[in-house]
């Protein structure tokens, strides 16, 4: 598990997932475990701010309208809505503002904050080619078709002349998914307490479960 | 006797660029055969314990974050992908896998008449080999199944989690052998002469995101102090960017950068340990030991495709040392349509990297997204690593375009060949089998490229390679290179055990020739 990706072409397509596990832990999970001695200083330091950040209301680097595409954009691909979104856009702008990369990128992309600007724009685009109206102004639906759209590598509008719409498409899905993952909350989601590890783990082998790993609630099989 | 720190108009033996896998072992070398050495290290010194979270995202400091361009039909990630930063650079973030390579690995040409063979056999390499192994501590099996004859493991090995024993159940059933897998993470506590007590792993599976409790044989807990108790000096956060040197070419000092300012540390050698990226890279910008011009040529990148299941059993693949079972039983397969071979190894995987994983390799989003990762706890998943060949089309560059640091961004070009793509095939369809036999359902593969490796090649032609059989540059009298970028072939094993033997090799070949 050195790390993860090249480009990777997926060998099989993603619609498999019915029939599998469902695993989520109880809310108040990582409440529960979070001040425990299971977890370090810093671990702890480190979850409790991502979890107290209030949601970025005023974008640093994008303008209002284009943080609000992020937005929506963002929604539906972490099939989120309502009141206690995690607040995705909002890392992804702290991000770009702040200057940092990961290390690297795609040499066909442009910078990423220019790639970001030039996406969501593109988005627009294929929005008012697709469905008359810009992005926002679709209903949920609508909106998919243009993100398969982008996704398929070939959507309509000037835009994406200038910016490869798979890769951008792959970058975007990586960060928005990253941001979504590395909050405590959707780690209970899934049923991951490997941050409360301060005293190790002696139940390693399939089908054990230390006694602070609770008992799944998502049933499904 | 010891005079640090040094100052920096001492004309000091030795300067050493980088902390990592190459820089570090030859450091505690040379500052234990007497010499006054210092290294410089871009990155910080970091404490485990007080710095270390158990958490992917905060972890991100520990990766080497200048960016780097990505071309080529394969483009390679980088950052947290393969190269790491910080007093120790990548061992802080490897996870610890330190298999040896076997004898065929190094003469690929003798054998199938492709890339190059090594200017020396697997025998060089072995005493070097014991005497890392028994330095960082590795945990492994003993008899090991595979390769030549050799010394036990100083450390019984590891016990399997969740991914390996299914492995090992899809393996049984296929008449594949397995065996736990060598990893420099203690089964029991440890030291040798010169180093403190480490404790034992405690199967936080988190090596990847750096080892908190010391039981990771990585620099900063082994070679790193055996290095400051022989009286080596450690500089972080220095950003080694030019040499001067004199009217006979030889290096006379190191111009780096510091919080403080622009700093030159003089010396009468020199040891660049930057990494097969920031070496190349440090070279083409000071038009140095490129007479060559194989500089940043042949860059190579293991063959190193996933394949994960979802399994019924809990896995919860975030426990236990991450690689914890390996065939070699694939080293050079009878049906092989390809040169050289690959390796199996088990994979347990943390939550964010799976995740980001199944974006950039399923495209999955929505609902779709959000159900297969409440599938997380029942993950398991494989992968090889697999040796792969020089190429003329694969290689890093300076571009024109400029790093926050005001210089070039290195351009680097990936394209699979036709061995590479046959031998990830070989593999993909043996772990599908293999997963399905152990019993896996919605089975997906992640083809990948993985280390970085090449890019100052090492031989006894002064025309075909950068440094000597010994690690010195063929142009410049006082320049050794010490890391991934030497090699002339990428071996069908992990690289950083043979980094760390090639390392004390060359300090050894130096110290030899110096007395000479
Ligand atoms: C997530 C991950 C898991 C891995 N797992 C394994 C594994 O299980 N087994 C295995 O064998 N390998 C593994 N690897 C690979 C292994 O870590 C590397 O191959 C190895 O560390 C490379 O050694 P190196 O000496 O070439 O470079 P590095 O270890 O990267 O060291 C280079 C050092 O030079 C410093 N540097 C660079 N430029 C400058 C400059 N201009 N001035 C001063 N300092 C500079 C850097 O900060 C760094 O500290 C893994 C890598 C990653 C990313
Ligand atoms: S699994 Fe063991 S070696 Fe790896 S980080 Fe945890 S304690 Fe360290």
């Amino acid at each position: 598990m050195d790390k993860d990706t090249s480009a990777a072409v997926p060998r099989r397509d993603g619609s498999a997932t019915a029939g599998l596990r469902d695993h989520r832990y109880p809310a108040g999970t990582f409440a529960g475990l979070i001040g425990t001695p299971f977890v370090t200083a810093p671990t702890r330091a480190a979850l409790t701010a991502r979890l107290a950040k209030p949601a970025v209301t005023a974008p640093r680097f994008l303008d209002a309208g284009e943080f609000a595409l992020l937005g929506a954009v963002c929604d539906r691909l972490l099939d989120q809505d309502g009141e206690r979104r995690i607040d995705v856009p909002g890392a992804i702008d702290a991000r770009l503002a702040s200057g940092e990369t990961d290390g690297w990128r795609y040499d066909e992309l442009p910078d990423d904050g220019s790639a970001m600007k030039r996406g969501l724009a593109g988005f627009d685009e294929t929005a008012r080619a697709m469905a008359g109206r810009g992005f926002l102004e679709l209903p949920l639906d609508d909106r998919d078709r243009v993100i398969e759209a982008v996704q398929g590598g070939h959507p309509a509008g000037r835009a994406w002349a200038a910016l490869p719409a798979k890769r951008f498409f792959e970058d975007l899905l990586a960060a928005a998914t990253e941001a979504y993952y590395a909050h405590p909350l959707a780690q209970e989601e899934i049923g991951y307490v490997g941050y409360a590890d301060a005293r190790g783990w002696q139940q390693i082998e399939l089908g054990q479960r230390e006694a602070r790993e609770p008992e799944p609630v998502g049933a499904a099989l | 006797m010891s005079r640090i720190p040094y100052s920096p108009s001492e004309e000091v033996d030795a300067v050493v660029v980088g902390t990592g896998a190459g820089g570090s072992p030859l450091l505690a070398r040379l500052a234990a055969a007497g010499l006054s050495v210092v290294a410089l290290e871009a990155g910080r010194v970091l404490d485990p314990v007080r710095d270390f979270a158990r958490d992917e995202e905060a972890q991100g400091f520990l990766f080497w974050n200048d960016e780097r361009l990505s071309a080529g039909d394969d483009p390679v990630a980088f950052g947290r992908n393969n190269s790491g930063t910080g007093v120790g650079g990548s061992t802080l973030h490897y996870t610890a896998y330190t298999v040896r390579a076997q004898p065929a690995d190094l003469r690929l040409k003798t054998d199938f008449g492709v890339a190059e063979d090594w200017p020396f056999d697997y025998e060089a390499l072995a005493p070097y080999y014991d005497e890392v192994e028994a330095t960082i501590g590795v945990s492994g099996p003993s008899p090991y199944p595979w390769g030549p004859a050799r010394t036990p493991y100083p450390l019984k090995p590891l016990p399997l989690n969740g991914a390996a024993q299914l492995m090992q159940r899809g393996c049984e059933a296929l008449g594949i052998r397995t065996s736990p897998a060598a990893n420099a993470a203690l089964s029991g506590s440890y030291a040798t002469d010169g180093t403190h007590f480490r404790p034992a792993c405690h199967n936080c599976g988190f090596c990847q995101a750096g080892c908190a409790t010391g039981a990771k044989g990585s620099a900063d807990v082994t070679w790193l102090p055996l290095a400051v108790a022989a009286g080596a000096e450690i500089r972080p956060e220095c950003y080694v960017t030019g040499f001067e040197r004199d009217g006979t070419g030889r290096i006379t000092a190191v111009v780096y950068r510091t919080p403080r300012g622009d700093e030159r540390q003089r010396c009468r050698a020199v040891f660049l340990c930057a990494g097969a990226i920031e070496t190349p890279r440090l070279l083409l910008l000071n038009g140095l030991a490129n007479g060559s011009g194989q500089v940043g040529r042949n860059f190579m990148a293991h063959t190193g495709i996933q394949v994960w299941g979802q399994f019924d059993d809990f896995v919860r693949p975030f426990k236990g040392i991450p690689g914890g079972l390996i065939s070699e039983d694939t080293h050079r397969p009878a049906d092989a349509d390809f040169a050289g071979g690959y390796l199996l190894q088990s994979i347990g995987v943390m939550p964010v990297t799976y995740a980001s994983q199944v974006a950039r390799g399923r495209k999955l989003w929505g609902p779709q997204l959000r159900a297969h990762m409440r599938g997380y706890n029942n993950t398991a998943g494989i992968n090889i690593l697999g040796d792969c060949l020089p190429y003329g089309h694969n290689y890093m560059e300076l571009s024109d375009e400029l790093d926050a640091r005001g210089l070039p961004k290195p351009r680097v070009h990936f394209t699979m060949g036709e061995n590479e793509r046959r031998m990830t095939e070989h593999a993909d369809r043996l772990m599908q089998r293999i997963w399905e036999a152990a019993g896996a359902r919605d089975i997906w593969s992640f083809p990948r490229n993985a280390h970085i490796i090449g890019t100052a090649r090492m031989g006894a032609d002064a025309d075909g390679s950068v440094v000597d059989p010994d690690g010195k540059a063929h142009d410049v009298p006082n320049l050794y290179i010490s890391d991934n970028s030497t090699w002339p072939s990428a071996l069908g094993a992990n690289p950083a055990l043979t980094i760390m033997a090639l390392s004390l090799r060359t300090a050894d070949r130096f110290l030899a020739n110096r007395g000479a």
